[in-house]
C-alpha cells in the first residue's frame, strides 16, 4: 500500500502541466544541493583546522562543544525558512480504506528525505572520527555524533509541527525572534553565554551514551508530536478553512488613478491580504527589511578601504527593496490561476491584469525603499545603495522576473487552507532567486572594479532609470508573451484544479 | 446499520446541523432532500468522518466513525470530484482502487461490466486524465468507484446532477439492482424530487440543519415534498 501511495505521488508530478518546469528546477536545485553538500563535507574535514585558526591555543573539542548550540539555533532558523511541509491531496484518499495513520507515516517519512537531514551528518562526522575518536575512543565518537545528529533530526520533526501549528500567527514569529535574540543577543550583549551553559551536555556525550539516548527519546517525541498533530487535523474543514472577510470595502486609494489597471491592482492587493499563502510573502518582506542589520554594521564587510564598500551590499540592497517582487513575482500568474478565464473574458483584461501587477509590485517595492531609509544611521552610502538597487529593481529586474515566471506557469489553489497544502516559501523559492541575483552584478561589477563602488552604483541606477523610461515598451513584451500563450496558460490552469 | 446520535455541527455561533437521532436500517434506500444550505452535504461529510462533529457521534455497524477506520472498507462514497485522483486516467484509477480494496482483475472486470451501458463507451479504455473529463463523466467515474469492493453502505451526493436523461434512468436502474442483489444501503441526497421519490424507501427533509419531516409512505412522498417546496 505504501508503495502504491508513493507511485501515485510520482505519477502526479510526472503528469503535472508544469512538469517541464519542475524538472528544470529540480535539476538546477539538485546541482546546487550537491555542490553545497560537497562544500559542507569539505568544511567538515577541515573543521579542526578552522577551529584551530579561530581560537588559537584552545582545545578544539571544547570550542566546538561550546559552539554547537549556536549551530542548532542557526539550524532552527534555516529550517524555519527553508523546510517545506509535506503536501498531499488528502480529499481524494480520506474516503478510501487506507488508514489515516499509514498516510501520515508516509507523508512524514517522505519529508525526512531531504538534504537538510544530512547537513549535521556531513559537517560533524569527519570531526567525530578524526578528533574525538582519538581522545575518547570510537564509542565516544559515535555517542557524540549520535547526539548531534539526533538533535538535528529532532528539530526536523519539531519544525513540521511548529510551522503548521503557528503558521500565519504572531506567536510563531515571536518565537522565531526570541530564538534569534537568544542566539545572537545572549553572547553578543553579554547577558549570559549560552554556549558555555550547554557545553557540558555535549562534553558528557563523548563519554556516555545517556545524552544520545535522551536525544533519541526527544526525536521520537518530536515525531509523535508531528504525527499526532497531522493525524488530528486530517479533516476537510482544515483543508478549506473559511476565513472571516477582512478589510471589507477598503481599497488603496492611490491605485484608483490608474484606471482599470489600478482597479486590478486593488483586487490583487485584496487577494494578497485575504490568503494565508500570500500574506506569508508579505510578512517575509517585512522580515527582510531587518536583513541589513546583519550586514551593514558588520566590520567584516565594512573594511574594504579606499572609500568603497563590500560587493555584498548590492545583494542586500536588492533583497531589501525587492524581496516581495522577487518572491511574489515568481508565481506571477499562478496567483490568479483559479479565475484566469475571468480576465480573458474582459476587454483588455489580461493587459490590465499584467499592468496592475506591475503597479502593485512597484508600489510595494517603493514602500520597502522608503521604510529602509533609516539605514542612513549606518552611513549615507546605504541610502545610495538602496536608491540604486530600487531603481534597478523597478527598471530592469521586475521585467526579468516576470519574463521568467511566464514560462509554463503552474496553477495554484489559493482557497485551500494551509494544512497539507503548504505551498508557501520553500528552499526552491529561495534558490531560484540566485540567477536573478546575478543580474545586478553584471552591471555593477565592471564599473566597480574599473573605477570604484560609487561609479558602479551610478551605472546600476542609470540602467534602472533607462528601464523606467522604457517601462511601457518593456511591459508590452511581457503582456504580449501572456497574450501569445493565453490558450496554453488558461487550459493548464483549468486542468489541475 | 447507521446511527446518528445527538449530532451537532457548529461554526462559531451558527448551528448548521442538529440531528438528535437518526437510524438507517440495512438495505434501506435513504433519501435526503432540502434547499441549498440545509446541511445535506455536511451531514454526509460528518457521517464519513471528513468533517468533525461538534457534538454527538455517527455509528456505522455499531462503531463510531471518528474512532476507528474499519468501516471504510464497507463504505463507498462519492460526494464531489475532489474524491478522485484527477491526474490518473479512469482505467488507472479503477486499477488503483482494485489494489486498495484487494480485488482480483476478474472482480474488477465484473464490476465494470455492470456499468457498460451507464458509461456509454466514454470512460473505459480512453486515454484521458480524469481532470479532463466532462462533469457528467466525472460523476460516472465517481459513482462506479463508490460502488467498488462490494460496499454495504454507499453515499451519493446529487448523483443525478450533470447526467444526461438516459444516464439518469440507467443510474436509477443500477441503484435498484444493487439494492436488490447485494442488500446495499444507499444514502442519496438530491434536488430531483421525481428521481429520489422513485428509488428511495424513505425520505428525510432537512431545513436549516434540522430534520423537519421523515417520510416513509411512498405514495404520499411526492405530494408532500411538492407542497413543501412550492410553499
Amino acid at each position: 500500500m505504501l508503495f502504491e501511495l508513493i507511485r501515485l505521488e510520482f505519477l502526479k508530478s510526472f503528469r503535472s502541466t508544469a512538469f517541464a518546469k519542475s524538472v528544470m528546477v529540480a535539476i538546477f536545485l539538485g546541482f546546487l544541493v550537491i555542490m553545497l553538500l560537497g562544500y559542507l563535507f569539505m568544511a567538515g574535514i577541515f573543521l579542526n583546522k578552522i577551529l584551530e585558526a579561530i581560537s588559537e591555543g584552545k582545545n578544539t573539542i571544547e570550542v566546538l562543544n561550546a559552539g554547537l548550540i549556536f549551530f542548532f539555533l542557526v539550524e532552527f532558523m534555516y529550517r524555519y525558512f527553508l523546510q517545506k511541509l509535506p503536501v498531499i491531496e488528502l480529499e481524494s484518499l480520506l474516503h478510501l480504506p487506507i488508514s489515516k495513520r499509514k498516510i501520515m507515516h508516509m507523508l512524514l517519512g517522505r519529508s525526512f528525505f531531504s538534504p537538510l537531514s544530512i547537513i549535521a551528518l556531513m559537517l560533524f562526522t569527519p570531526f567525530a572520527f578524526m578528533e574525538i575518536a582519538n581522545l575518547h575512543g570510537n564509542s565516544g565518537a559515535v555517542y557524540w555524533l549520535g547526539t548531534v545528529v539526533l538533535l538535528s533530526w529532532t528539530l526536523h520533526w519539531f519544525m513540521l509541527w511548529f510551522k503548521q501549528r503557528f503558521e500565519d500567527s504572531l506567536i510563531g514569529v515571536m518565537i522565531v525572534f526570541i530564538i534569534l535574540l537568544l542566539g545572537g543577543g545572549s553572547t553578543y550583549m553579554g547577558w549570559f553565554n549560552l554556549g558555555e551553559i550547554v557545553a557540558p551536555f555535549f562534553t558528557f556525550a563523548m563519554g556516555s551514551f545517556i545524552p544520545m539516548g535522551v536525544m533519541l527519546v526527544f526525536c521520537m517525541v518530536g515525531y509523535y508530536l508531528a504525527f499526532h498533530y497531522y493525524l488530528n487535523n486530517a479533516y476537510l474543514e482544515d483543508l478549506a478553512q473559511e476565513e472571516e472577510v477582512r478589510f471589507v470595502n477598503q481599497s488603496v486609494g492611490f491605485f484608483s488613478r490608474f484606471g482599470m489597471a489600478g482597479e486590478l491592482a486593488n483586487l490583487e492587493w485584496k487577494l494578497i491580504i485575504r490568503h494565508k499563502k500570500s500574506r506569508s510573502f508579505l510578512l517575509l518582506s517585512a522580515f527582510f527589511l531587518l536583513y541589513g542589520m546583519i550586514f551593514y554594521d558588520n566590520p567584516q564587510y565594512n573594511d574594504t578601504g579606499a572609500g568603497g564598500f563590500s560587493f555584498m551590499f548590492i545583494f542586500v540592497g536588492v533583497f531589501i527593496t525587492g524581496i516581495f517582487m522577487i518572491q511574489y513575482g515568481q508565481l506571477f500568474l499562478s496567483w490568479n490561476s483559479g479565475y484566469f478565464d475571468f480576465f480573458l473574458n474582459r476587454k483588455d483584461g489580461v493587459k490590465n491584469l499584467v499592468r496592475g501587477k506591475y503597479l502593485l509590485l512597484l508600489s510595494i517595492s517603493l514602500v520597502c525603499f522608503l521604510l529602509s531609509i533609516p539605514y542612513v544611521y549606518f552611513g549615507w552610502k546605504f541610502l545610495f545603495i538602496h536608491l540604486a538597487t530600487f531603481l534597478f529593481n523597478a527598471g530592469v529586474l521586475i521585467h526579468l522576473i516576470i519574463y521568467l515566471a511566464l514560462w509554463k506557469p503552474k496553477p495554484m489553489d489559493l482557497n485551500k487552507g494551509a494544512m497539507f497544502n503548504y505551498e508557501g516559501v520553500g528552499a526552491a523559492q529561495f534558490l531560484m532567486i540566485i540567477p536573478m541575483m546575478v543580474a545586478p552584478y553584471i552591471i555593477y561589477a565592471p564599473f566597480a572594479l574599473i573605477f570604484n563602488s560609487y561609479v558602479g552604483l551610478l551605472a546600476l541606477g542609470a540602467i534602472g532609470v533607462l528601464g523606467i523610461l522604457f517601462f511601457n515598451k518593456l511591459t508590452t513584451i511581457n503582456i504580449n508573451r501572456v497574450m501569445k500563450n493565453r490558450y496554453e496558460i488558461s487550459s493548464s490552469f483549468r486542468q489541475e484544479l | 446499520m447507521i446511527q446518528v446520535k445527538d449530532l451537532k455541527k457548529q461554526y462559531k455561533e451558527t448551528v448548521v446541523l442538529d440531528v438528535p437521532l437518526l437510524e438507517i436500517p440495512k438495505s434501506e434506500c435513504f433519501g435526503l432532500v432540502g434547499n441549498n444550505g440545509a446541511g445535506k452535504t455536511t451531514l454526509f461529510r460528518i457521517m464519513l468522518d471528513l468533517v468533525r462533529a461538534s457534538q454527538g457521534k455517527v455509528e456505522i455497524d455499531g462503531k463510531d466513525v471518528s474512532k476507528s477506520e474499519e468501516w471504510k472498507r464497507v463504505t463507498g462514497a462519492y460526494l464531489d470530484e475532489h474524491m478522485l485522483l484527477s491526474y490518473l486516467t479512469a482505467d488507472e484509477y479503477f486499477q488503483t482502487l482494485r489494489k486498495i480494496y484487494g480485488l482480483s482483475e476478474a472482480d474488477l472486470q465484473l464490476h465494470l461490466f455492470k456499468f457498460t451501458e451507464f458509461f456509454n463507451d466514454e470512460i473505459v479504455g480512453k486515454k484521458k486524465y480524469i481532470r479532463d473529463l466532462s462533469k457528467g463523466n466525472l460523476k460516472k467515474v465517481g459513482i462506479a468507484a463508490a460502488l467498488m469492493g462490494n460496499p454495504e453502505v454507499v453515499f451519493l451526493d446529487e448523483p443525478f446532477e450533470n447526467l444526461d436523461p438516459s444516464s439518469q434512468i440507467r443510474l436509477k436502474k443500477l441503484i435498484l439492482q444493487e439494492k436488490q442483489n447485494s442488500q446495499v444501503t444507499f444514502l442519496i441526497s438530491s434536488h430531483d424530487l421525481n428521481h429520489v421519490t422513485e428509488i428511495c424507501d424513505r425520505i428525510v427533509l432537512l431545513e436549516k440543519g434540522k430534520i423537519i419531516n421523515d417520510l416513509k409512505d411512498k405514495s404520499e412522498m411526492l405530494t408532500e415534498l411538492d407542497a413543501y417546496f412550492t410553499g
